[in-house]
């Protein structure tokens, strides 16, 4: 009865929002498999009429010489620089989380100060002068991963979560003579898959998607990575939005594969990232 | 401020230092912690801080992108422009209106927007699942390509998504509006943009935060014939406080560093730049546009105080609030 | 701990003051060397339309195959990025032949990126070269830059939809085309039109670009302005007649197609296109014999038209330069010229090949930008009977385009062309004078 309507009513509410919310993802979809011409007509956008895989192709053989640069090698350039990050980060970071909320030592309060500090200077706004400190490493696969490593977000997230974890526990492996490398490796790590998932995927999201920066360091078609691209199929004119949606699908495909195989670590690394209650 | 900034969880470990091993260990984990924070330190210090501290010297110069010429010194000169200099600083400050503005247009939205649609999963409904994948699937895409998406949905000619579903849905009467060039609109557009992109992200931390809600006090509410609304005022909003309040922080910081979206829908979406410009990309644009690299250097100085300024007082009232 | 955290911060202070003193250097270690004109040569090209990609690899592989002693290898890089890439790219890790977009070119020469050319390529290779293209390559008397092709501005126009609105337009070049006429002409188009549109000018580029610079920096020279004279904005690029012409393209706006799609002019939906030669190509397709070719409209002091476009030079930290020079002599020769021009529909930059071009020769559909690139202003002397104005030769050009295009966009959005414009030169400028003038010989 009352209850019934309720859930209809939620149902409704919640299928609404969720078609606005995936409308823009169809349209990507749909016109990334239309004729050029016929993706900005209005609403017939949407219509799926004349569909072919012919933008796809025109992308990967735009993409495809040693000077133009190979798609898959841009793809590569960018899962290689996305994996260093993220890997490097995950190791580099939450060591020194460790050190910061659970050995008791000198500089501690005051590095952790520091790290609070350096996580409020946006990116962009060291850009310029790194991208003059670092002028002569242009072009290398190094220099687009190196910045990103240690974060001083991800610092701060496994330094919440490691608080988190009862004292008595890192206590009762002390008593037993393990020293704080063992206790990193063998206690704290194996407990913090929740922390190690959030971490992870967002440094892997931003890294992905890394814009500014590649823009700055690379022209070398042979160490760009994909995103940059998008540029290439924009500066045309006019423009083929059939082309840029296709590439557009390309360039976001890897992650949905991802998330999709991976929804439930998603969600759970995304929640972990939140202050323990 | 490390205890001010964090909010602690749990209580510090106990101060055991009376007992003779903790001195001994104390000794030794100096030289452990030291390693371990070793790697992070020097990256934060050779990407983050020392680009910083080169920023706030190049501010104080007349630089130039791409020049061969040293810099020269001109002590606060750049400050002085952009905060006084009747020409420059109206631009500045124009921007940084703009970061306000969208700053306290997204936070409640999306802090909103998420709490609803965290609140409307929070149940056995069916296809949940599929539901929180459409309402995340955004958050995955980059910002390029989500500026490319709305670019077209937000088209001004009358072929715009928009602009059509607006014309079918008003029998014809609609004609056809410049969304992201309108200066009514321009940002309103960025915003919509924006939250649609980051929705998801809050929603699926606020929904970790409710299911972390003991089922007892809903029955219990439930038992003392509270209504809807009332449950959600006295269960789930106490519930979720802390969560609710790390995700409002989280969003404004992030939300003042808005860049990519402004920059790739001014290039080659016709978003009218002064309705949209933010600090961000006032200092992007000074540098690589202008190859003005002192002037955008004190830019980023500035915005940084201001940054660092904001964070202290929001955390300051965050925990007024606790107390 | 207190003196290690002295330390600590002594160190953060002194690293950047060390890093700007090193960093003040690396532009000028680059030198250029002749070589003895073989070995391998790099070039860095913009990625554009795809059919000019593939005649300039085409172009690198004959070169290639035409001779043992150089190898050439060739790099895109975006269009949208390009002259950003070339500023950041120090002079040292540049590619032996760089292309650049012609008004950047003495910013490169300013800042020491740029060998002057002349010692490397043939003089026949120079002797050929058109007018216009050299005066946009040359600066302080030396040449630094040649072009395969030159650009030129026109408006397009539709006779089927102008003839039934019963719209006069030139027949000539002659013929007079106030601004008023045109003024007048658009809004008698876009009452005949049901959509209350008229006139395309590329907004999809947007104005607030090198587009917006090139494309309508032309009514300031036609109303008797310059974006800088003699090192100077306020005065002449803010000057009332300057300001006035402003007024009238503002109030062009509602009858403008934003051509989100780029097709408001193919599709029919807008009468006028207010664009550049390489348009033809498209608009010919699409409207055949209906299409025209019409000079911009003249605010006073003639009408005028941008000029300029990509061109090739070779690095001062070329170690090849000869071999570079030899490449640039194939490049601009009649056959690549030609393919090039054919791909793109650009203004052929050089003499010979420009004669023989079905387009451009005379009688040819485009013969109008050759007629006004035959009339060149150079960059200082606007005069009311010359034509092709070349955009600042100053390294200070990126701020002026900077300042100029938002200006313009900023009128366009509806904000006053008197404060706007003044804002802009104050702000042009500033920076000359912070920086001496950008004068060559400091």
């Amino acid at each position: 009865m009352n209850r019934t309507i309720r859930r209809i009513a939620d149902h409704t509410v919640l299928g609404l929002l969720a078609l606005v919310f995936a409308l823009p993802v169809l349209y990507l979809v749909i016109g990334s498999l239309k004729p050029s011409d016929q993706v900005l007509a209005g609403l017939s956008g949407f219509l799926p009429t004349n569909l072919s895989l012919h933008n796809y192709a025109a992308v990967l053989h735009s993409l495809s010489s040693d000077s133009t640069g190979h798609f898959w090698r841009f793809m590569g350039v960018s899962l290689l620089v996305a994996a260093t990050v993220v890997a490097g980060g995950l190791v580099v970071n939450s060591m020194a989380a460790y050190a910061l909320s659970r050995l008791e030592w000198g500089g501690r309060k005051l590095l952790f100060t520091l790290v609070l500090l350096l996580m409020l200077i946006p990116f962009e706004s060291v850009a310029v002068p790194l991208f003059y400190l670092f002028d002569t490493q242009r072009n290398t696969v190094w220099i687009q991963a190196a910045p990103f490593i240690a974060n001083a977000f991800s610092v701060y997230q496994f330094h919440t979560f490691f608080q988190a974890i009862p004292v008595s526990i890192e206590e009762a492996a002390r008593i037993d003579g393990a020293g704080p490398w063992r206790i990193l490796f063998r206690i704290i790590y194996p407990m913090s898959k929740p922390a190690f998932a959030s971490v992870a995927i967002l440094t892997f999201l931003t890294q992905w998607g890394s814009f500014l920066w590649p823009v700055l360091m690379v022209d070398d078609p042979s160490v760009r990575p994909l995103p940059l691209e998008i540029s290439v199929f924009q500066g045309q004119q006019p423009p083929d939005w059939g082309q840029i949606l296709a590439f557009g699908v390309l360039l976001v495909l890897p992650v949905v594969v991802v998330f999709a195989f991976f929804q439930r670590w998603f969600v759970q690394g995304v929640a972990g990232s939140a202050v323990k209650e | 401020m490390s205890t001010a900034v964090s909010p602690s969880p749990t209580p510090a470990p106990s101060p055991a230092a009376a007992r003779p091993t903790t001195q001994r260990r104390r000794s030794r984990d100096w030289v452990h912690a030291l390693l371990m924070t070793a790697p992070a330190l020097a990256g934060l210090i050779a990407f983050v801080a020392v680009p910083f501290g080169y920023a706030v010297v190049l501010s104080l110069h007349k630089a130039r992108l791409g020049s061969d010429r040293p810099p020269a010194f001109v002590g606060l000169e750049q400050y002085r422009r952009i905060l006084t200099d009747p020409d420059l600083s109206g631009r500045f400050l124009h921007a940084l209106l703009n970061n306000l503005t969208f700053a306290l247009a997204v936070v409640p939205l999306q802090t909103g927007l998420a709490l609803a649609l965290a609140v409307l999963l929070n149940r056995k409904l069916r296809a949940i699942g599929l539901f929180r994948a459409v309402f995340f699937l955004p958050v995955v895409f980059p910002m390029a390509l989500v500026a490319v998406i709305w670019r077209l949905i937000l088209a001004r000619s009358d072929q715009g998504i928009l602009n059509s579903l607006l014309h079918q849905l008003s029998f014809g009467h609609w004609g056809s509006f410049d969304w992201l060039g309108s200066p009514l609109t321009a940002m309103a557009s960025v915003v919509v943009l924006s939250v649609w992109q980051g929705v998801g992200f809050q929603m699926v931390i606020l929904l970790a935060g409710l299911q972390a809600i003991p089922d007892e006090r809903y029955e219990a509410a439930q038992l003392d014939r509270a209504s809807r609304w009332q449950q959600f005022r006295h269960v789930t909003l106490p519930g979720i406080r802390t969560t609710l309040i790390f995700v409002a922080l989280l969003t404004s910081v992030l939300s003042f560093r808005v860049f990519d979206q402004v920059y790739i829908l001014v290039r080659g979406g016709g978003l009218n730049e002064n309705a949209t410009r933010t600090v961000m990309y006032e200092a992007v644009t000074t540098a690589f546009d202008q190859n003005n690299i002192g002037r955008a250097s004190a830019i980023t100085v500035v915005f940084f105080l201001i940054v660092l300024v904001l964070t202290l007082v929001q955390r300051r009232v965050a925990r007024g609030d606790d107390a | 701990m207190t003196d290690s955290r002295h330390v600590r911060l002594g160190l953060l202070l002194a690293l950047p003051a060390v890093a700007l003193t090193a960093c003040g250097g690396t532009g000028s270690t680059a030198a250029t060397s002749a070589g003895d004109g073989t070995g391998t040569i790099t070039i860095w090209a913009h990625q554009g339309q795809d059919s000019e990609n593939t005649v300039l690899q085409n172009a690198v592989n004959s070169f290639n195959g035409s001779q043992s002693a150089i190898k050439a290898t060739l790099k895109f890089v975006p269009e949208k990025d390009y002259t950003k890439t070339l500023t950041a790219t120090s002079a040292s890790a540049l590619p032996d032949i760089v292309e650049f977009d012609g008004p950047m070119m003495s910013s490169f020469v300013y800042n020491k990126k740029l060998s002057p050319i002349s010692d490397y390529v043939l003089p026949a290779t120079v002797a050929n070269a058109t007018a216009a293209v050299k005066a946009q390559g040359t600066l302080d008397g030396k040449l630094y830059g040649l072009g395969m092709y030159d650009s030129g501005l026109g408006i397009y126009a539709n006779k089927k939809l102008l003839d039934a609105a019963g719209v006069k337009y030139p027949a000539s070049v002659l013929d007079d085309w106030t601004a008023a006429d045109f003024t007048a002409a658009v809004q008698k188009l876009a009452a005949a039109n049901p959509s209350h549109k008229a006139l395309d000018l590329k907004e999809d580029y947007g104005l607030a670009t090198e587009w917006g610079t090139y494309g309508m920096s032309p009514i300031v020279w036609s109303a008797g302005g310059a974006l800088v004279k003699q090192g100077k904005a306020a005065g002449a690029l803010d000057s009332p007649a300057v300001v006035d012409a402003f007024r009238t393209f503002q109030s062009w706006k509602p009858y403008v197609d934003a051509d989100t799609d780029g097709n408001a002019f193919v599709n029919g939906r807008v009468a006028l296109s207010w664009v550049g030669h390489w348009a033809y190509p498209a608009y010919s397709k699409a409207l055949g014999s209906d299409l025209t070719v019409l000079p911009l409209p003249d605010f006073g002091n003639g009408a005028k038209t941008g000029q300029g476009s990509w061109a090739w030079g070779i690095s001062s930290g070329s170690q090849h330069a000869k071999a570079a020079g030899k490449f640039l002599d194939y490049l601009l020769d009649d056959t690549n010229v030609t393919a090039m021009t054919t791909a793109d529909g650009a203004v052929p930059a050089t003499k010979t090949a420009l004669a023989a071009s079905p387009l451009y020769r005379t009688g040819g559909p485009l013969h109008l930008f050759a007629q006004e690139l035959a009339e060149p202003c150079g960059d200082t002397d606007i005069t009311k009977s010359c034509v092709a104005v070349t955009r600042p030769l100053t390294a200070g050009y990126p701020v002026i385009t900077a300042q100029f295009s938002q200006a313009l966009n900023d009128i366009y959005g509806g904000a006053d062309p008197q404060t706007s414009l003044a804002k802009a030169a104050r702000a042009i400028d500033q920076d000359f004078s912070d920086n001496d003038g950008y004068s060559l010989t400091k």
